[in-house]
């Protein structure tokens, strides 16, 4: 059940605004800094693709067996 | 002898501290019929509470009128908590009321007031044991039923706010006898699906008909369960034991499935806010890595590479000249040294020493023969000895003693034949 291979969308946004911070720092030198941001950037793909995928809602019920199926309310 | 007399004053005071020191009016629980009521201005509510036969008088206080969760009328039955005192000024003894509620379903409050007390002492609703209820679910469980406003109130409202994460309901009843044990078996179903908050409630409805998220059962299957949980019972102003448990309250479903997900547009122009950041800070970081990198490309040196190269050359030739000069001065020292020690005089005339020495001994010897008896003697002296002893009196001598008398030459010996005196 659980997501494991993914990170969370939530850690997600925390390292980006992370990086962000540290990059804003000035502190990190341009090497990293430039890794730091293709990292970011990659981060920035990520989350902007979560939050605009379009597809329907997932909307599940527990069945009498445990079971997931999809819930529609009336 | 008017001192037997009390004023007024005194009696009412002291009538007021035998009620107030009495443990048994001051938390009294009282039923009846609300009669003669007023509201003040002030928010103070004042009436009587009355049965069949009897009537106290009863005020209160804006405070715990706020709190109220019925508008008390004329006639109206009532369950109060409160406590009793004396009104100095008028000498009467009231009721002053922390709470009322309607009677008729008067056995549940008082069930729900015991339970909510108990579980209060016992910890269930103590802050430290909230869990925090994360910003971005990917997962969000619902305990409600399947049908009615709650469900759909919540879909929605996840639907409009946050569509990328997934909703799971465990279907329940929220009415009825059996509508506790559902609950509660839902709730610890909801623990087996990985989610990351579950939402428990039911749109709102008579005091009865959300009782069972008054039973303990429940309160104490929220108390446990392992996800955070909102709960959303009914309307605002509807407290159940469930809300005081849960992780946090929600006033209602719909309200419930807010605090439950962001706002996706709020994400989205965060995002953006961020990738706007993130370009000015690269940018920046590369402006600045540019102006430094110009800054040394036109720097003097590395324009004029010679000047580097001339400057210590002509520091090597300072130094050479300074070594040299030193080399020069310490020969010339040596040099000066030495001529001084050729020069000596002693050791250009080295007889010079001989000749003084042998003139000295000269002198020494001319001295020590001045001195030499003997030498005397060359020039015609003697010496008379008697007895190996050199003589000097004329005294120490008697006739015939022997003498023997030393000459430069040789020696001889005499006898004594005769002494004059002189």
């Amino acid at each position: 059940m659980t997501n494991e291979k993914e990170v969370k969308f939530e850690d997600k946004l925390k390292q980006l605004e992370t990086i962000v911070n540290e990059l804003e720092s000035g502190e990190i030198d341009l090497d990293l800094s430039i890794e730091k941001y293709t990292e970011a950037m990659k981060l920035v793909k990520q989350c902007d693709e979560k939050l605009k995928s379009v597809e329907e809602q997932v909307n599940k019920i527990v069945t009498e067996n445990g079971s997931l199926e999809d819930f529609k309310v009336e | 002898m008017n001192n037997k007399y009390l004023t007024v004053t005194a009696i009412n005071k002291y009538l007021k501290s035998k009620f107030d020191s009495d443990d048994n009016l001051r938390v009294v629980f009282l039923k009846g019929e609300v009669s003669n009521i007023k509201y003040h201005t002030t928010g103070h509510i004042y009436f009587s509470i009355k049965d069949e036969n009897s009537k106290i008088n009863a005020i209160m206080f804006s405070g715990s009128a706020k709190k109220l969760l019925f508008k008390p009328i004329d006639g109206s039955k009532v369950l109060i908590t409160g406590r009793i005192s004396v009104y100095e000024s008028t000498g009467s003894y009231q009721i002053y009321v922390d709470e009322m509620l309607e009677d008729g379903i008067g056995n549940l409050y008082i069930a729900y007031e015991k339970l909510k007390l108990e579980l209060s002492k016992e910890g269930l609703f103590d802050s430290k044991y909230k869990k925090q209820i994360p910003k971005m679910p990917e997962r969000i469980g619902i305990v409600t039923a399947s049908t009615g406003a709650a469900i759909k109130d919540i879909l929605s409202t996840i639907k409009r706010r946050y569509p990328i994460c997934e909703t799971i309901l465990f279907p329940s009843l929220v009415q009825g006898d059996n509508a506790k044990d559902d609950i509660v078996k839902n709730i610890k179903l909801a623990e087996n699906y990985n989610l990351d908050v579950l939402i428990i409630g039911r749109g709102g409805g008579s005091i009865e008909d959300l009782w069972p998220f008054n039973e303990e059962c429940v309160a104490r299957a929220i108390f446990e369960c392992k996800i955070p949980t909102i709960s959303a019972v009914g309307h605002e102003i509807d407290f159940t034991i469930a809300d005081y448990v849960a992780d946090m309250r929600a006033p209602t479903p719909t309200g419930a499935a807010e605090m439950a997900v962001p706002n996706i547009s709020d994400l989205i122009n965060h995002i953006n806010n961020l990738n706007v950041r993130l370009n000015e800070a690269i940018n920046s970081k590369l402006n600045y890595q540019k102006l430094l990198l110009d800054s040394i490309k036109n720097s003097y040196a590395i324009k004029n590479p010679l000047i580097m190269y001339e400057n210590k050359k002509q520091l090597l030739d300072i130094l050479l000249d300074k070594l040299n000069k030193s080399l020069i001065k310490k020969y010339e020292n040596f040099k000066h040294k030495f001529e001084l020690i050729k020069n000596n005089y002693v050791l250009l005339n080295p007889q010079i020493m001989y000749k003084d020495k042998l003139i000295k001994l000269n002198n020494l010897i001319e001295k020590l023969e001045l001195v030499n008896p003997l030498g005397v003697l060359k020039r015609g002296y003697t010496l008379t000895y008697i007895n190996n002893n050199v003589l000097k009196s004329i005294n120490d001598l008697k006739k015939e003693d022997t003498i023997s008398v030393k000459l430069s030459d040789g020696e001889f010996s005499a006898v004594v034949k005769e002494i004059k005196n002189d």
